[in-house]
């Protein structure tokens, strides 16, 4: 048989057993790529360090336990802003995909407000809360929320309308039909939302942390800056990259397989 | 005894892209028995769909009466199972989750709920699907399973609005045929909406015939049952049947 072709075989059965693979490859050149540049010295080292020196400062980041604390900052304000994001946004999606009055009234409002973006409220932010979690919190909720409300509202109203009148002359009451057909019906779009809105929320975190924070990624990055040390900033965007990675893979896909993809109502 | 009756029922609104008026239903008193089957046949625009949106409550009548088994209609209720032509069956739910749906919304038991919609699976002979989801199943059995649900919550009333009019010919046959064996084994009352004149004929024991939101003819449709298509084609009385409503719908 044709060698290239065995090969090929053998790559596909084996990103089958482990999908994981699949993920990985495409980075080989890349990281192959970064590691030649850095030892030709075209940059000097200092400046463009190569993939050893990161997986070394990684290693000892990991050992004195700063990374693992500073990540754990992070992920820990990401989740409590998503929930509060979620805890608020779900409900307000429904009513305003629900009822037209609500609609009428906040639509307008959602779209303006949404149009400010998350750092452009930083420097009222800091005179109103200061340099501190209160800030911090009120970006990522903010950031996260919008994506999740109009999201929200898109899915209540994808809902066909036929939908509603099979679970009404079945003799369910409004209750049961928000429970029963609205917010399934409105998942997938409500999973997109939070994909959406965690995403952005990673963002203005990182950015967050680097203006007012105090630890976590973002201020180990910028503080790395400060003592003039590009291998801990290159590490920190690693860390930004594959952390969404692990979020996307192992989280949000398999949400979105189980639900959406199964119901045929996203197509994969 | 009549399971449902119309009384000068009418509905009037307003179109406010063209700034006029619309009488879409002008007075149109019916009867039908408990265990009948009627058929309402007419062009588009006749006021067919608005009426059976009017008594299965999804619209509010301008006048006039709707009582289903004796009791007025005040919006939608599980007296009145509806079969839609889009289906309408929850894809989060499995087919046996989507046909014991009315049971559940009724407060029977996860048990007998599914004993019941197992019941009704089976004749609408789907048992083997109970556990797919209904984006794997083809638009004939879609509907089955709409037909289905709508029987498990056993209505007073089965309201179906052309609910065979987005499937294949050759499925419609096999639906039609389908649904004159279930309405002859467990006699539900059924009033079935469609512009077609032969489905009209071919499943009815009456068929009404609608004109600009009146009732125009009320024709008796005595052909022996069970019928099949391919001994009614055939047959002189089912042509005649067909040839009369036919013209009645195009002089309509």
């Amino acid at each position: 048989m044709n060698p290239a072709l065995a090969a090929w075989g053998a790559y596909m059965r084996w990103t089958d057993r482990i999908p994981a693979i699949r993920a990985i490859v495409p980075f080989i050149p890349i990281v192959a790529l970064w590691a030649i540049v850095a030892e030709m010295e075209v940059f000097p080292r200092v400046f463009f360090p190569g993939p050893a020196e990161v997986v070394r400062s990684f290693l000892t980041l990991t050992y004195k336990g700063i990374l693992p604390a500073y990540l754990e900052d992070s992920l820990v304000r990401l989740v409590v802003g998503a929930l509060a994001g979620m805890a608020v946004g779900i409900p307000l999606g429904i009513l305003v995909g629900l009822s037209q009055t609500a609609h009428r009234v906040l639509w307008p409002v959602l779209l303006f407000f949404q149009a400010i973006g998350d750092i452009a409220w930083l420097p009222i932010l800091l005179i109103w809360f200061g340099f501190g979690l209160t800030t911090m919190t009120f970006i990522i909720v903010y950031t996260v929320l919008f994506p999740v409300v109009l999201n929200t509202v898109l899915g209540v109203r994808s809902v066909p309308v036929d939908m509603h009148r099979a679970a009404q002359s079945l003799g369910a009451s409004k209750a049961r039909i928000l429970w029963e057909v609205v917010l399934p019906g409105a998942l997938p779009n409500i999973i997109t939302g939070l994909r959406n809105g965690l995403g952005y929320g990673w963002r203005a975190l990182i950015a967050a942390e680097m203006i007012v924070g105090t630890s976590g990624i973002g201020f180990m990055m910028f503080d790395a800056r400060r003592a003039g040390s590009v291998v801990e900033i290159m590490l920190g965007m690693i860390v930004l990259g594959l952390l969404w990675y692990v979020v996307d893979a192992w989280i949000l896909a398999p949400i979105e397989r189980a639900t959406g993809q199964r119901w045929g109502l996203v197509t994969p | 005894m009549s399971s449902l009756t119309i009384r000068d029922l009418a509905k009037t609104y307003f179109d406010p892209y063209r700034g006029v008026q619309v009488d879409a239903v002008r007075g149109v008193s019916l009867e039908v028995e408990q265990g009948d089957f009627i058929c309402v046949v007419g062009p588009s625009g006749c006021g067919k769909s608005t009426i059976l949106n009017m008594v299965a409550g999804f619209l509010p009548a301008t006048s006039g009466e709707i009582l289903v088994g004796g009791r007025a209609v005040k919006g939608p209720g599980p007296d009145r199972g509806v079969v839609f032509q889009s289906f309408a069956l929850f894809p989060w739910k499995t087919v046996l989750e989507n046909v014991a749906f009315g049971p559940k919304m009724r407060g029977v038991g996860r048990a007998e709920r599914e004993a019941i919609a197992r019941e009704y699976l089976a004749l609408a002979g789907l048992a083997h699907a109970a556990d797919r989801y209904p984006n794997e199943l083809s638009g004939g059995m879609q509907q089955r399973v709409g037909v289905a649900r709508a029987l498990a919550n056993k209505p007073e009333v089965l309201l179906m609005d052309e609910p065979f009019a987005s499937v294949d010919a050759q499925t419609r046959m096999t639906l039609q045929e389908e649904l004159t064996r279930i309405w002859q084994e467990r006699r539900p009352t059924i009033v079935f909406i469609t512009h077609d004149v032969g489905e009209a004929v071919f499943l009815a024991n009456r068929v009404v015939v609608l004109s600009k939101g009146r009732v125009m003819a009320d024709v008796a449709i005595d052909l022996p049952r069970p019928r099949r298509w391919d001994a009614l084609v055939e047959d002189d009385a089912f042509k005649a049947l067909s040839g009369q409503v036919l013209h009645l719908v195009r002089s309509a």
